[in-house]
């Protein structure tokens, strides 16, 4: 944490106008890349590194508007949430006009990544994979980055009740899944 | 309704998932030049944006300025307007 804070420091620091955005955001790059990655896997992006280069570009070009650079690490989380949720859905229409036109190619989830797992995690992640976008990104963010509530809310762009009622809700689907596979 | 241990299990899985996830080394220099390049080609479409509507403007504005009749004035609009010889010129008041 204290790395994250010493480079957001030295990014403010830089004031001139192009050069300065371009080392800060170099430097923001050089924190943020692979966390962002791993989390926009964890949402369910085919393409984790394209959606996390495309938020870098979003903070790029709207840096001159950026409140101040310690906003910039939650301004790309809720890039990477909004933009992986975008894509799922935008896939999710794809393959129901593929299922329709009888296009339809079979999907391989990332193999690679869940070559890793135990046999049990990889039934929890299936099922996580399983609800509904809103469910899944509250889990995601509250267990593997351990964010309150407020900051949930922040990068998901809902209030704090509602990402209650989102976490609750999944883990008792969660719950349930793991109750039937027993 | 949770079952215990779920948040334990959960945690487990997605930090086994992240683990396994690897980002190319190279990628900043990579995505920077592609993100630069996006940059420059939108400013160069907004400055070509602005120049094509203040060159309508301008177009619209000479168009509806050369549709006038030369012929109508608009200060001097008294339809009988007659030149008037010097010494006809009412002087009462004048130094």
């Amino acid at each position: 944490m204290t790395e994250i804070g010493t480079g957001l420091r030295n990014a403010a620091a830089r004031t001139e106008p192009d050069a300065g955005r371009e080392a800060a955001v170099a430097e923001l790059f050089e924190i943020h890349h692979l966390p962002l990655v791993r989390l926009a896997v964890l949402l369910g992006a085919d393409d984790a590194e394209d959606v996390v280069a495309e938020a870098f570009y979003q903070l790029y070009r709207r840096w001159p508007r950026l409140h101040s650079p310690e906003a910039a690490a939650t301004y790309l989380r809720s890039v990477v949430v909004n933009l992986t949720r975008m894509r799922i859905r935008h896939l999710q229409v794809v393959r129901k006009h593929a299922a329709r036109t009888g296009d339809e190619r079979a999907h391989v989830a990332s193999g690679e990544e869940r070559a890793v797992l135990r046999d049990d995690q990889k039934a929890l992640v299936d099922a996580v994979r399983a609800l509904p976008a809103r469910q899944r990104e509250a889990l995601v963010l509250r267990f593997w980055l351990d964010l309150r509530e407020s900051e949930i809310a922040d990068a998901m762009g809902i209030t704090a009740g509602s990402v209650k009622v989102h976490v609750s809700r999944g883990m008792a689907a969660l719950s349930r899944t793991l109750e039937e596979r027993r | 309704m949770t079952t215990p241990g779920t948040d334990e299990r959960l945690r487990e899985a997605f930090g086994a998932l992240a683990a396994g996830v690897r980002a190319d080394p190279d990628a900043y220099r990579r995505v920077s030049a592609g993100w630069r390049r996006r940059y420059r080609r939108r400013r160069l479409v907004l400055a070509i944006l602005a120049a094509v509507v203040f060159a309508a403007a301008d177009a619209v504005g000479l168009w509806a300025l050369s549709q006038a009749d030369p012929n109508t004035h608009v200060i001097f609009s008294d339809p009988d307007y007659r030149p008037v010889a010097p010494e006809q010129v009412d002087r009462i008041g004048q130094p």
